[in-house]
């Protein structure tokens, strides 16, 4: 039995990033598109059992029920039965529950929250990220098909794939001593009082980034670090910097489509395991992955950590790449010169 | 004197008041470079601008109800829908919103804007586009309902219904537009409420509307013949109606024709009967003669369109009822 | 983004006046003291608040059939509404307009309506005055989820685009188009995914978080004075009450409502206030005793106002003309 899991966020990109910055509603029927092209790479490649996240929206049965009427429904498709709560648990909570299944892999569909979301529930299971959103450093643009075809080749576990790779760093969030959260790219420390629409995009508000990873071309607050120097998934540290204080002035791009001059200073590499410690002078919150999530009062103490308890990320192309050295898509017939 | 068409006269008198006042502007679907459906705007886009000459998406309701949303915060719009078939598509803008606020809101926000409505059959356009449905809005409190037979008073008229502070429905006859006719040079208001004896005669009034004075007039040519004098009444607006000079030509003749080229079902020509029937019944020697289309929709056909409509000969059999 | 703490116990009075006066106005329903059609806001005060926060007096909104919320958000005068509910002489409307249909053209509130979607294009039209004059001003036009299946949301959106008027379309998704759930009476989940089809912003947020509205209304207010545009900002929210006072709401599950109930939007900002030492309870408390006197005041006010005259009846309908006031 081979079982791939489709987590798809029916909330993602319709945040306020479609005001202020450049970025363009995803509505949910195309999530219902790109489940039913996953489901149809996959099946084509041998999965069998396919786990779909319950949601408002329906996505898993609005998927199931095109696919039964267009006959091209071959898999077994399962809706994951939770209580749904419309919010960030119901991500958390089925991503647990596939993880707890031993299911091959999962396709997550949503933006860098949705990924931190499923970050905090699995460990062993593989993830792939397709992105349904703007501003995304996580997940990749890609076509849903190709990514079915690499859960499919992933789920199959002939090759070991995914363990070829290294797992993906993490900041882990402990709040006087409480581990309280992840994110898989960047924690900003803010001044902002209140979570409010949640996404960050106000660099004056900011006084410090912590990143896992860096580059230039990663739009958001990890790009703050990325204009300035490159820090690879591979490399074992991250680093932080701190803002709006007298140091380098960088030019950098904040979010999709803006291009901000920020002042920054104490850029400090931050090697894998250690603990950076933050002290809060005043209320403000952290930001997760562009997410404002995390509140605190002054005197709290914080400490990050960067750790390689992320997750599995598939990467797609490889992935189908050794697939194809090996023969995975060959079903029978010899090559004739 | 100048000779003009009443369509001209209608956009001379929008001219006129957009020079005055900025805060005059024209909306409504095709009003711009193209000159307006029937050629009423014409060349106002050039003389003015996009923005105050303003081509809409087709959206009705859109239409009347920014027109509403734009008078009410201060500018005097001047919407134009393109048949006052359309007007069912804005319907619920004008009606409950335009002819309501004031009232509703305790006369606390004003609505000054006009909204032309061309009506009438008479070029086998067939049933949505050839009604005449001004009864529909003489029957809500709120509107002015303004409607000019002659270059005149569409100039004179139309210049009052843009000062105007209500909202006021002003319902033009397609089948006029080409009709030329002599305006005052001087610019001359004709206010609402002010009826106009289009021809004098001591023997049966006729009171009409529109294209129908035209041709309530050539019936008195003809009827002159046989020396029958009848004075043809224009009311030139339905709400106000000024029953003052209805009346007293009634009074006068003790006969009364009312032609309308609405249905004759429900009609204002119906109200205006009603009105002679209640308040000066003594003064007549017969029962109101009420004349209208047959109760049926506008036909495709040129014989059948001709046919439904009243024309002057009706009006002389109407007429010879009383005589 | 960041908000005094002044700013935010403004913000803070204005749900609670909004829910007091509605639970006033409710019991006064049931007591047989308030006639006609009541459709309450409770449980959607975050939305008007946190809209209206970012308004000048000088600009417009334009409301619905459940309008209170927006009046008192845009600073209506309780005690001119209040006789208004009542039907008095002394009330915002003279008493001729009820619930449904308070305006206040000197705060740039353009009417509560009783035609659902009838306010978009009113928006319209007030967005295209503000652009033509000049003047800086801006429209929020408040409307519900049901209101987006009328043709006037897709006329008035798709007018206040291709003329980038300066309008903040303020969709108020309850759940609910009177009896029937936003799931059976649309195909869409998010109202904020048909921005695309007028190729302007779409954003879906919290409506019960005054923060997340007020941050989201704050861009999209910026947006319109800037003249670059129209936004469709989407509120989730719950209306806590039937339709109309008097409607049993037996369409509404009941777990529903109690996890909504839980999400209360004054209970929200309250802990925030109280968590983040803004005010203490004390203080908290000392508010709403504040509120509760304005509310009675009003309530006094209304009650002893006197009846319209009856020549009022056809007064208001024209600037120039009165109606004749005989029946017979």
């Amino acid at each position: 039995m081979i079982s791939i899991g489709i987590i798809a966020n029916p909330a993602s990109g319709k945040d306020i990033r479609r005001i202020v910055s450049h970025a363009t509603v995803i509505d949910n029927y195309e999530k219902v598109n790109i489940v039913e092209r996953i489901i149809l790479g996959a099946q084509g490649c041998g999965v069998d059992e396919v786990y779909i996240m319950a949601d408002t929206f329906q996505i898993g049965n609005r998927v199931i029920d095109n696919l039964i009427a267009s006959k091209e429904l071959k898999a077994n498709i399962k809706l994951i039965d939770i209580k749904l709560n419309g919010n960030v648990s119901d991500t958390i909570n089925t991503a647990k529950i596939m993880e707890d299944m031993k299911i091959g892999c999962i396709v997550a569909l949503g933006g860098d929250g949705t990924n931190r979301a499923i970050a905090k529930s699995i460990d062993k299971t593989p993830l792939i990220s397709i992105s349904t959103g703007t501003n995304n450093v996580y997940p990749d643009m890609m076509e849903g098909t190709a990514a079915g075809m690499a859960a499919a080749v992933v789920a199959a576990n002939k090759f070991d794939i995914c363990h070829t790779y290294l797992r993906d760093k993490r900041i882990e969030v402990f709040r006087n001593g409480i581990f309280t959260d992840i994110a898989l790219i960047d924690a900003v420390i803010c001044k902002d009082l209140y979570v409010g629409s949640k996404a960050i995009w106000n660099v004056e508000d900011i006084i410090k980034v912590i990143v896992s990873r860096a580059h230039p071309a990663s739009i958001g607050f990890s790009s703050l670090i990325g204009c300035m120097m490159t820090i690879k998934e591979s490399d074992d540290y991250g680093a932080s910097v701190d803002l709006n204080c007298l140091g380098k002035t960088v030019i950098v791009p904040i979010a999709a489509g803006i291009m901000k001059k920020v002042n920054t200073c104490n850029l400090t590499r931050l090697n894998l395991n250690e603990e950076y410690y933050y002290k809060a002078a005043g209320r403000g919150i952290i930001a997760v992955d562009g997410e404002r999530e995390v509140p605190f009062k002054e005197g709290d103490e914080f400490i990050f950590k960067i750790t390689r308890n992320g997750p599995y990320h598939v990467d797609v192309k490889k992935t189908l790449e050794i697939a194809q050295e090996n023969g995975f898509f060959i079903i029978s017939g010899e090559e004739v010169y | 004197m100048r000779r003009m068409t009443y369509a001209e006269a209608i956009r001379d008198a929008m001219r006129i008041k957009m020079k005055e006042d900025p805060d005059v502007f024209i909306l409504g679907e095709d009003v711009g470079k193209f000159g307006g459906c029937f050629g009423v705007t014409g060349t106002l886009y050039d003389e003015f601008g996009e923005d105050r000459v303003r081509d809409t998406p087709i959206s009705e309701s859109a239409i009347v109800g920014c027109a509403v949303g734009a008078a009410a915060t201060g500018l005097r719009p001047i919407a134009e829908l393109m048949f006052i078939d359309f007007v069912t598509v804005g319907m619920d803008q004008l009606i409950n919103q335009a002819a309501k606020m004031r009232y509703m809101f305790g006369g606390k926000i004003t609505v000054p804007m006009v909204v032309r409505l061309p009506v009438g059959a008479g070029f086998q356009a067939a049933a949505q586009h050839s009604q005449s449905l001004e009864a529909w809005l003489t029957h809500v409190p709120g509107l002015k309902v303004v409607y000019p037979s002659t270059p005149q008073d569409a100039f004179g008229l139309m210049l009052s219904s843009i000062e105007d502070d209500n909202p006021v429905a002003f319902i033009e006859h397609k089948m006029l537009y080409g009709v030329s006719g002599d305006v005052d040079d001087e610019v001359k208001k004709i206010p609402l409420g002010a009826a106009d004896i289009k021809r004098e005669g001591k023997d049966v009034t006729v009171i009409a509307t529109g294209k129908m004075v035209h041709e309530a007039l050539a019936a008195a040519e003809e009827l002159a013949k046989e020396g029958l004098e009848v004075e043809v009444v224009d009311p030139r607006t339905l709400y106000p109606l000024d029953k003052k000079t209805i009346f007293d030509s009634i009074r006068k003749t003790n006969k009364a024709v009312v032609v309308t080229e609405e249905i004759k079902r429900g009609g204002y020509a119906g109200e205006i009967s009603a009105m002679i029937s209640e308040e000066i019944f003594d003064s007549l020697d017969a029962p109101v003669v009420r004349l209208g289309a047959l109760n049926a929709p506008i036909p495709f056909s040129t014989k059948l369109e001709q046919y439904m409509i009243p024309n002057s000969g009706d009006i002389i059999k109407g007429i010879k009822k009383l005589v | 983004m960041n908000l005094e703490n002044s700013r935010i116990i403004d913000m803070y009075k204005t749900m609670l006046r909004i829910r007091k006066f509605e639970e006033k106005a409710m019991n006064l329903f049931a007591e047989g003291k308030i006639p006609g059609f009541v459709h309450l806001y409770i449980g959607e005060e975050a939305v008007a608040t946190g809209v209206t926060a970012n308004l000048n007096t000088n600009d417009y909104i334009t409301s619905t059939h459940r309008g209170h919320g927006h009046i008192i958000a845009k600073g209506g005068d309780l005690k001119y509404m209040m006789a208004e509910l009542f039907g008095k002489a002394t009330g915002y409307c003279k008493g001729k307009g009820g619930s449904m249909h308070i305006a206040d053209a000197t705060r740039g509130i353009l009417g509560a309506n009783g035609i659902v979607g009838a306010g978009q294009n009113i928006a319209v039209g007030a967005g295209l005055s503000a652009k033509y004059k000049g003047t800086g001003q801006v429209c929020a036009c408040f409307f519900g989820d049901g209101s987006t299946n009328q043709g006037t949301f897709h006329e008035s959106l798709n007018l206040a685009s291709i003329w980038k008027l300066p309008v903040v379309f303020i969709c108020e998704n309850n759940m609910y188009g009177i009896s029937m759930s936003q799931s059976r009476h649309q195909a869409i989940q998010d109202i904020s995914d048909r921005a695309v089809a007028y190729n302007i912003p779409g954003v879906t947020v919290d409506g019960n978080d005054v923060f997340a509205v007020y941050e989201a209304a704050n861009e999209a207010v910026k947006r319109a004075r800037a003249m670059q545009g129209p936004t469709l900002i989407e509120c989730k929210t719950y209306r806590h009450r039937g339709h109309f006072e008097g409607d049993p709401a037996i369409y509404k599950p009941e777990e529903e409502q109690k996890e909504w109930l839980a999400k209360d939007p004054i209970k929200r900002l309250e802990s925030f206030i109280v968590e983040n030492k803004i005010q203490t309870v004390d203080e908290i408390n000392e508010i709403n005793e504040e509120i509760k006197r304005e509310i009675l005041d009003a309530v006094e006010f209304a009650e002893n106002s006197p009846e319209p005259a009856i020549d009022s009846v056809v007064e208001d309908i024209y600037t120039d003309i009165v109606e004749e006031v005989n029946l017979v």
